[in-house]
């Protein structure tokens, strides 16, 4: 299965999820995306910084300090849900998505998890 | 498999189990491996329908003794290494308004990773008016606790949220100090700075102490980092960050106003959190 339907999968499988896409966070740039969220590049542009900003300082040194580095990443405001995945094997690859707050949280990461990981290793 | 049948399987697995009794009567109802003492604290209050008085012991402590009949918790008796005991000892009978203030003394007896003990006695004053005091049932719901499950807590039997209605969790409190009682037992220890609720605590010293020292010296880098995620600066914005999220422990950061909420959550953090979040925002 390719990035594209994996992602459609995770969609299909999840209607709350609104947007989800795969990134490249050292380059800075989302590869794929799938939902009925509609946005521009600058919205992806800067959906892309916010998973960079959540496994960085100063949480992330607490988080490493603390328990060992993170890979997941969750931030709800008003509005929406956002979740970061980074991919432990190759940490520059990523989820990143935007939710309902309806959304069954624990069932999604495990799923999206399972998505980044395939994806990383190809499979 | 039917609900009505899981009560049973409960009570006699709870038969079944080994218990280790200790001298002087009690038996260990927790061990240091199990990650929720507090389930078992309220299954032992729950399986009690006659009158009795149950004695909890921590090994790191404190001990609380609740007078308990009809799977109703109707007063607390006694206290030891308990501070904020003093709201609910010598009531005659606790009351609604006593709830999220005896859910923190259980929480502090029952402590992870500490053995927990029972030992059952003669009721104090009389269990027999059983419509009084706070069902054991509506206190493990505030907890996310299932009284009823029928496998080892630290297995997930069941894939379905449990979280209680928004309504339940928002009479838990308003602000930061209401998402972190709605978060349940499952957040371990937490401080709020800031606003109104500043210098709020709860869980192990040495944790709450830890996140102190964080935020007196990352206190404005952690704004600019909450900034950058909320939709403007200063924007209500809840942040979890971990291994994984769903096991182990998380870092859990809440703002709502001036008041930023620093906490360590063990297990799995995406159970409760959005409930309490969305609650919090109302």
């Amino acid at each position: 299965m390719g990035v594209a339907e994996s992602l459609g999968a995770v969609v299909k499988a999840f209607p709350q999820a609104r947007l989800v896409a795969f990134a490249d966070l050292s380059s800075r740039m989302i590869l794929s995306s799938s939902g009925t969220l509609s946005t521009t590049q600058e919205h992806l542009d800067k959906l892309c910084d916010q998973a960079r900003a959540s496994f960085d300082d100063p949480l992330f040194a607490l988080s490493v300090e603390a328990f060992g580095e993170p890979h997941s990443a969750v931030v709800a405001g008003p509005d929406n849900v956002r979740v970061f995945l980074r991919s432990e094997s190759e940490p520059a690859d990523a989820i990143c998505c935007i939710c309902d707050h309806s959304i069954d949280l624990p069932a999604f990461v495990a799923k999206i998890r399972d998505t980044l990981e395939s994806i990383t290793h190809g499979g | 498999m039917n609900r009505g049948t899981l009560p049973i399987l409960a009570r006699l697995q709870s038969l079944q189990a080994t218990s280790r009794i200790v001298p002087g009567g009690g038996r260990v109802i927790a061990e240091v491996t199990d990650r929720n003492p507090l389930a078992q604290l309220l299954r032992a209050a729950n399986e009690t329908m006659l009158g009795r008085s149950l004695r909890f012991d921590s090994s790191a402590g404190p001990s609380l003794t609740l007078d308990v009949s009809g799977r109703r918790v109707l007063r607390l008796t006694d206290a030891q290494g308990l501070p904020g005991a003093e709201s609910c000892l010598g009531l005659e009978a606790l009351e609604d308004e006593h709830k999220d203030a005896l859910i923190k003394l259980l929480q502090a007896v029952a402590a992870p990773r500490h053995e927990l003990r029972v030992t059952s006695g003669p009721i104090g004053r009389g269990g027999e008016e059983v419509s009084v005091g706070l069902p054991v049932a509506l206190l493990a719901d505030l907890v996310l606790i299932e009284l009823n499950a029928t496998g080892p807590d630290e297995e997930p039997a069941v894939a379905e949220v449990v979280v209680p209605p928004l309504e339940e969790i928002a009479a838990t409190g308003a602000g930061l100090s209401g998402f972190a009682a709605a978060m349940g037992p499952g957040l371990v220890a937490w401080l709020i700075a800031g606003g109104s609720e500043d210098g709020r605590t709860a869980g192990p010293d040495e944790m709450v102490s830890h996140l102190q020292g964080f935020l007196d010296d990352e206190g404005e880098a952690l704004e600019s980092q909450l900034d950058t995620l909320s939709a403007a600066p200063g924007d209500p914005i809840c942040m979890m960050l971990g291994a994984t999220l769903l096991e182990g422990h998380s870092i859990l950061c809440a703002r709502i106003g001036p008041s930023v909420l620093l906490g360590v959550v063990e297990g799995d953090a995406t159970k409760a959190t959005l409930a309490a979040w969305r609650a919090a925002l109302r």
